[in-house]
């Protein structure tokens, strides 16, 4: 199995995502780099253009550059980006993943990846989106092992399967920004307040259990995902890539316990302790994936098979 | 001015079918008692009987029916999906509503005379998009996810030539529908497979020394004091604590009510105001059909004197939780 950095889903401005990104790419084993601004259009991310510099400069890492596009497309000024990237995406040859069915109409035809936010659900789906291009699909992240494996199992063709391994869960986008009504302030008039949450903005019960990550117009999970001690499960349903989600601190060094653990230097369990530590001892959840409430953590001995 | 446009009522059971057509609604909508569409509440929706009675009903009185089938098959079954799109051509059904790529691609191939409307939960919100599923699946109309303004909706007239239809009244989804996982991440349950969001069987009230708590799952969504009144528990309505205060984070309980804007809703081009609320009584269906009807007729006698009356709205406002409305998303600064 590969790894691939996904798409940053927090404001940290250009400049740091830059340095981010070139970090990534010649210090640490990641096979693919998701690049592109997938939740608002308002933040001052990567421009399609910039965005074909950066990916030129990465490219004697050796690594794959994608293009990621917006999750939730909504006027004509985001359709006008959506084009743009495509443009851009094709004047080099990088692929585009689509997040949002506007991004598959700009890409048909040419190799891409059905981004997360693609509901790709059953085996006929998929073979539908290989039809207008799509060479990968990452799916949904709320299905579980079971449903996941079936659709790898029946489909039949040639697309290879990404599933989002760690990190926390994009879990759903909105015309509304939660962060700036946090801050009594309106999106139009957003002041970029999250560009003050690295990692999203913790949203707790009344009971303080955090439960929630309030980012823009993207809500989150507050845990990470981690389905680092479920490796051998994963190669053995064919998972092509296991998609790790960028966060403000340790990146580096969760890919390397990730690829220490898939290249069999590290067990299941110590891999899974290693980041443990890195998450500050902060408990994960890996439900969806056990066919569990999504925030649940479901302890190995109790797994489904 | 184009055609009148539409009011298009929702219909849970047999007897809402009937109160949608005897109050004055141009269309129906509903599904089939099973997991095929994203109302699958228990003891709701149509037997394949009631189905024929229903769209026999809404013909006799001129009026359209329009089937639901809107979830995503999971690979295990997907057989009954299948079967219900050729049931619905055999019911002679005026429409079919429905997300998934799948069920697109079998329909338009299968059954090329069936008009398709693009359901909210594949979130259709801009022209590439909309014109993708035209071009491949000849879809003659898209509901549009709750996230556009009014002017958006307008500029977006311009962008296709598929049919728009607009939630006008009922409850608001805040996020881009049939890509929200909220429900799911508590309960496991998943609306887009099982048709169900915040789902009866995971939802707890509890009551103690005055205070009630409301569940979702293990997760606590509101807890409220003496005299407030308790909403149905769903993520996006609940009272969170973030930044340093509780409130209700996402939206406060209520309901979408777009007379105050009326006329610019009919004039930015859309062709059908939808009314949610499957999961509602015969006497919400009856109650909001009628005034909806009375306010699309209204406008059209004279579209400059338009106003919403007060009486429509406290009539509507009685009809939902918190006995509150907002324009949700169709006014920009509610964003």
């Amino acid at each position: 199995m590969r790894i691939s950095l996904g798409p940053c889903q927090f404001d940290w401005g250009k400049n740091a995502l830059k340095d981010f990104y070139r970090r990534m790419a010649f210090e640490t084993p990641v096979d693919i780099l998701y690049i592109g601004e997938v939740v608002c259009s308002k933040r001052q991310s990567l421009t399609p253009e910039e965005m074909v510099d950066l990916a030129r400069e990465l490219g004697p890492s050796g690594k794959e550059v994608v293009f990621s596009t917006l999750g939730l497309v909504m006027n004509a000024g985001e359709e006008d980006l959506l084009y743009r990237m495509a443009v851009a995406a094709r004047s080099g040859g990088w692929w585009l993943e689509a997040n949002d069915m506007g991004g598959i109409a700009v890409g048909e035809g040419r190799p891409m990846v059905a981004g997360p936010h693609i509901t790709t659900y059953n085996p006929e789906t998929v073979v539908f989106l290989q039809r207008v291009g799509v060479r990968r699909v990452v799916f949904p992240v709320e299905l579980s092992a079971l449903a996941m494996g079936d659709m790898i199992r029946r489909h039949g063709g040639e697309v290879e399967t990404e599933i989002f391994a760690y990190g926390k869960l994009p879990l759903t986008f909105s015309a509304r920004c939660y962060t700036a009504r946090a801050f009594r302030y309106s999106k139009a008039n957003c002041q970029f307040k999250c560009g003050d949450f690295a990692d999203g903005m913790t949203m707790r019960t009344q009971e303080g259990v955090p439960f929630l990550a309030i980012n823009g117009t993207q809500t989150m999970s507050h845990r990470v995902y981690n389905l680092v001690d479920e490796t051998d499960r994963l190669e053995a349903m064919g998972v092509g890539v296991v998609r790790l989600s960028p966060q403000s601190l340790g990146m580096a060094e969760i890919v390397a316990v990730w690829k220490d653990r898939l290249q069999r230097r590290m067990s299941g369990g110590e891999a899974f302790r290693r980041l443990l530590e890195l998450n500050g001892g902060e408990p994960f959840c890996n439900g969806y994936f056990n066919g569990r409430p999504g925030l649940e953590f479901v302890e190995p001995e109790v797994r489904p098979q | 001015m184009g055609k009148k446009v539409e009011v298009l009522a929702p219909a849970g059971n047999l007897p809402s079918l009937r109160a949608a057509v005897d109050h004055g609604a141009d269309a129906v909508y509903f599904g089939f008692r099973n997991a095929t569409n994203a109302r699958n509440f228990e003891g709701l929706n149509f037997s394949l009987s009631d189905a024929e009675a229903g769209i026999d009903y809404a013909h006799r009185h001129g009026v359209k029916a329009n089937v639901v089938l809107n979830t995503f098959p999971q690979a295990d079954d997907p057989g009954l999906w299948y079967r219900t799109v050729d049931q619905t051509v055999t019911l002679g059904a005026d429409a079919i509503i429905m997300a998934n790529l799948a069920l697109l691609d079998y329909c338009h191939k299968t059954h090329p005379k069936l008009p398709i409307h693009l359901s909210v939960q594949a979130s259709a919100s801009n022209a590439p998009a909309i014109n993708f599923y035209r071009r491949h699946f000849g879809i003659d109309r898209v509901i549009l996810p709750r996230v556009l303004t009014v002017g958006e909706i307008r500029s977006l007239r311009g962008r296709t030539d598929v049919d728009l239809e607009v939630f006008a009244f009922g409850g608001l989804c805040v996020m881009a529908e049939g890509r929200c996982y909220l429900s799911s991440f508590a309960t496991g349950v998943s609306p887009n497979v099982e048709g169900v969001c915040s789902p009866a069987r995971a939802v707890h009230f509890e009551n103690s020394g005055g205070r009630l708590k409301t569940r979702l799952g293990e997760v606590l969504i509101a807890e409220y004091g003496p005299g407030e009144d308790a909403a149905y528990p769903t993520i996006c309505k609940g009272r969170f604590d973030a930044n340093g205060q509780v409130y209700h984070t996402m939206e406060e309980p209520g309901s979408l009510n777009i007379l105050e804007m009326l006329p610019e809703v009919i004039e930015s081009g859309v062709v059908s105001l939808k009314i949610e609320g499957r999961q509602r009584t015969k006497s919400y269906v009856a109650t909001v059909t009628r005034i909806l009807r009375e306010a699309v007729d209204s406008y059209y006698e004279a579209p400059t004197l338009f106003r919403a009356k007060g009486k429509w709205i406290r009539e509507l406002n009685a009809t939902s939780e918190g006995a509150t409305h907002t324009l949700g998303t169709y006014e920009q600064r509610w964003q």
